[in-house]
């Protein structure tokens, strides 16, 4: 009896000492991170608001501390890339954008109907000045992401020359000659600043949407499209050609993003082109308006009505399908005084097919020079397009939605243009995946849902 | 140290570091603790009143009222390293606590008639992940608890068959959590929990035969149950100005317990030692959709169709009792089961795949009329997957141990 005993202890010995033995958790086996043919020694993000973090119509920490830029860096530092310097805002978070409003948040707003509901707001009356300079010669920033930066810009001497009024503030303020102020008169161009004190080794560069965007944003009114040929500094191509040239002959290796069709961003994408719904009275008063031009007008979604120089002898039309609308329209006139029916909207408000042709066009000839020099001087290209194109159409990540709907998509801030912290995400992950497949590393994908989506109150 | 306690270290050691895979859902086959002991199988080899559960028709064969009633605390442990990330994320779910209670009586010595009541708990898995991890808008935890309660009838119709059945009443409940992709002016992650208390009606039949006195057959099915959720409560947390999108409210669902049939054999050349093997045939066939019907539905809030797509699946188990002198049993045995999940729908709640795992046990009489058995189970399974609906990619890794204890009195 004393031995079974003994015996029976022993059992239950070796199953107390089995559980601790292997403490019952499955062991981590992490695929190992490499940077394989990379040195990140001193790594620089280039690129335009993007890159810079700009979001919800301002540049502000929260959003600098989730850029493209940041993100991206994040993922490059478990490979070796060092600390992150971004030129910050203000802790208090209010922003600026170029002219001095604060950011946007979702607030409650009541239209000209009287129906209160969500929307963007303000954060302040006034946003953060941008005249103090955050320049140190100690620490150089890792973070050349400037708001409005086009390609073309990136050797002008007057982009950040504050004496010029079309100087660019958000450059001004992180420029060394803000510190040290040229003798000469002539200010330091990007290229100058991020070159200035040592090279970097591995470079990030995401431009050109500036290049079409602010043509875009005014109904291709004005601010005319950076032409593809011409001098550096003038012409897209050659303006590339020289930042590609310096990066290789300093052995500097790079990802290139290519261009995405802005056009399918919320903020030209959120208005319906036959969002006008009409009930008979409205149908009726509106056919015997337009019905001498040959407009006719039913019960139900119409398209909107448009100014359209080209469109006859009044020079007004109704939208065809296809055609976009702007979020700057003013939407309270659309609502209450029949602007987009009885009033036309204006060209401002309006890309035509004509326009959009000629946007689109324009992208995908900076993006065959991009991906043709990318390609010559054996940089990785990081297709951009195909991600803002997946986003146009749904995806979901990891269980959540995401989408290019304004708002409740999950991945454009409110201005809808920039992305989100978790947009730019998903966007650094597209850098990854290029980096990865060119220059044989092994660096993870960042986790998007570890990054913020839009605030509700 | 002797060298017995020598062999079961190195077992262990093989067990704990055997990197095989995987299968079985949310089943739970802690039914009795000799059962644990070889392998989960033994359907055909009656021993005591777990049998009202596991064959009812081999009953008959046991001479005898007997109380049984056990426990099987189960120590579940599942990691997720996310593909694209490289990132492992845990559970840290509660322990679970099957247990099983069993009657069987007879009213006069060898009598033809048997008669019980079986209660246990042969489904329900508890799921907790950590905080903040990568799939929380898939789920973050979920509770699934059945108790079958089984009143039971044998006979035996000859020396050599015998034959029972039970009506199976199955009282449950589910609580599935997680996230919401929405957040508030702070940044905090909606949520939601969706509640309910669940019944299902069933039945469980057997036939046992021994044509010798070595060789014994059973065969028993277990009908597939719907456990019915029809007062179900919705409770979801989001941000005031979302709070007209996501109404708490009623939700009526469905979950299907899947039928399980049963073949069994027992061969006991001696009385000192038997081996047993059972087949089991499961049918999640029926589980093809989990669906969650709200009473007030909105645009953010549409009624959910997720496809589960499960195959019936087979399983084998196997193992052996020895008899070392009257009142000792030392038991060893497991087994294999196909994993019922399809690629692309794994899901954190049932992160499941091919299933391996090792058994021992032991079994001691302190007196004819009491005695005392302990079990101890052991798996590992790892599946990856890319999950359709989520797009959650990754590989799943669990661990579970569980020793298990019973007590069983006769008379």
């Amino acid at each position: 009896m004393v031995k079974r005993n003994s015996f029976f202890k022993q059992i239950v010995f070796v199953c107390l000492f089995g559980i601790t033995l292997t403490s019952c958790k499955p062991k981590e086996n992490l695929l190992p991170n490499t940077p394989g043919e990379i040195n990140l020694q001193q790594f620089v993000a280039i690129g335009d608001g993007n890159t810079a973090g700009y979001m919800d119509d301002a540049l502000y920490q929260y959003g600098q501390q989730n850029s493209l830029g940041a993100i991206l860096q994040t993922q490059l530092q478990l490979v070796g890339a060092g600390e992150i310097y971004n030129p910050l805002m203000g802790s208090a978070n209010i922003g600026a954008n170029s002219s001095l409003l604060s950011k946007l948040i979702l607030g409650y707003k009541t239209d000209c109907l009287g129906a209160t509901g969500l929307s963007p707001v303000r954060f302040a009356q006034q946003g953060e000045a941008l005249t103090a300079s955050v320049y140190s010669s100690q620490n150089k920033y890792s973070n050349f992401g400037v708001p409005g930066l086009r390609m073309i810009d990136m050797v002008s001497t007057s982009f950040g020359n504050i004496n010029l009024p079309q100087h660019n503030a958000f450059f001004a303020r992180m420029s060394k000659d803000q510190f040290n102020l040229p003798g000469s008169g002539n200010y330091s161009s990007v290229q100058e600043n991020i070159f200035d004190g040592g090279y970097p080794t591995f470079c990030s560069i995401y431009l050109g949407i500036e290049d079409v965007l602010p043509y875009a944003r005014s109904g291709a009114t004005q601010n005319p499209m950076s032409p593809l040929v011409g001098l550096p500094g003038l012409g897209f191509e050659e303006s590339l050609t020289q930042l590609c040239g310096q990066l290789y002959s300093q052995n500097i290796k790079a990802v290139v993003g290519t261009i995405p069709d802005i056009t399918q961003m919320p903020y030209f994408t959120t208005i319906p082109y036959n969002g006008l719904n009409l009930d008979d009275e409205k149908a009726a008063s509106l056919n015997q308006i337009y019905g001498p031009l040959g407009f006719s007008f039913s019960v139900g979604s119409n398209p909107f009505m448009i100014e359209d120089p080209a469109a006859g002898a009044f020079g007004v039309r109704p939208m065809v399908e296809g055609e976009l609308i702007l979020l700057s329209v003013p939407l309270d006139s659309m609502k209450c005084h029949q602007y987009g029916s009885v009033y036309p909207l204006r060209d401002e408000f309006v890309l035509t097919l004509a326009e959009l042709q000629e946007i689109r066009n324009q992208i995908l000839a900076y993006n065959q020079v991009i991906r043709q020099h990318s390609n010559f001087y054996g940089f990785a290209i990081a297709e951009t397009a195909d991600f803002y194109a997946k986003l146009y159409d749904g995806f979901v990540y990891n269980g959540v939605a995401m989408s290019s709907k304004f708002v409740s998509g999950g991945a454009y801030s409110l201005d809808g243009i920039h992305l989100n912290p978790r947009g730019n995400a998903l966007l650094a992950n597209v850098f990854i995946k290029a980096i990865n497949k060119t220059y044989k590393s092994s660096i993870p994908f960042a986790n998007a849902l570890f990054y913020s989506s839009t605030y509700f109150p | 140290m002797n060298i017995r306690f020598l062999k079961w270290s190195v077992f262990l050691i093989i067990l704990c570091y055997n990197h095989s895979v995987f299968s079985q859902g949310f089943q739970v086959n802690f039914l009795s603790q000799r059962q644990q002991g070889m392998g989960l199988a033994g359907s055909a080899a009656p021993y005591d009143a777990s049998a009202l559960f596991c064959n009812p028709g081999s009953t008959v064969f046991l001479d005898e009222n007997n109380l049984v009633a056990g426990v099987t605390p189960v120590f579940g442990n599942v990691m997720f390293v996310d593909s694209s990330t490289q990132t492992a994320y845990r559970s840290n779910s509660p322990v679970g606590t099957p247990f099983s209670v069993y009657g069987m009586f007879q009213l006069k010595p060898a009598a033809k008639l048997k008669f019980g009541l079986s209660i246990n708990t042969p489904f329900g898995s508890t799921i907790q992940y950590e905080d903040n991890w990568i799939g929380r808008f898939a789920l973050t935890r979920l509770e699934l608890k059945a108790i079958f309660i089984q009143p039971t009838f044998a006979y035996r119709i000859t020396d050599h068959i015998g034959i029972g059945g039970g009506f199976v009443i199955s009282k449950g409940k589910v609580n599935l959590q997680k996230d919401i992709p929405v957040q508030d002016s702070s940044g905090t992650y909606g949520h939601a929990e969706l509640a309910g208390k669940a019944i299902g009606f069933g039945y469980n039949l057997g036939i046992y035969f021994n044509p010798s006195k070595q060789l014994s057959i059973g065969l028993s099915y277990r009908s597939k149950i719907s456990m019915n959720l029809p007062n179900g409560e919705a409770t979801f947390t989001v941000p005031n100005g979302l709070a007209a999108n996501f109404p708490n409210g009623g939700f009526t669902g469905s979950l299907p317990l899947p039928s399980v049939t049963t073949l069994g054999f027992a061969y006991h050349p001696c009385s000192a030692f038997t081996v047993v093997l059972d087949i089991n045939r499961v049918g999640w066939k029926a589980y093809d959709t989990l669906a969650f019907d709200y009473a007030i539905n909105t645009s953010s809030l549409l009624d959910t169709k997720s496809p589960r797509l499960y195959k019936s699946i087979f399983a084998f188990r196997s193992g052996v009792e020895i008899k070392p002198c009257k009142s000792l049993a030392l038991r060893i045995g497991g087994g294999y089961g196909f994993c019922p999940v399809p690629s692309g729908y794994v899901t954190p709640e049932t992160p499941d795949g091919n299933r391996i795992y090792g058994t021992l046990g032991i079994g001691y009489s302190f007196c004819e009329k009491f005695c005392v058995d302990a079990s101890f189970y052991y798996t590992k399974i790892t599946r990856s997957d890319t999950n359709l609906e989520t797009n959650l990619s990754g590989t799943y890794t669990t661990i579970a141990l569980a020793p298990g204890l019973s007590i069983s009195y006769k008379w």
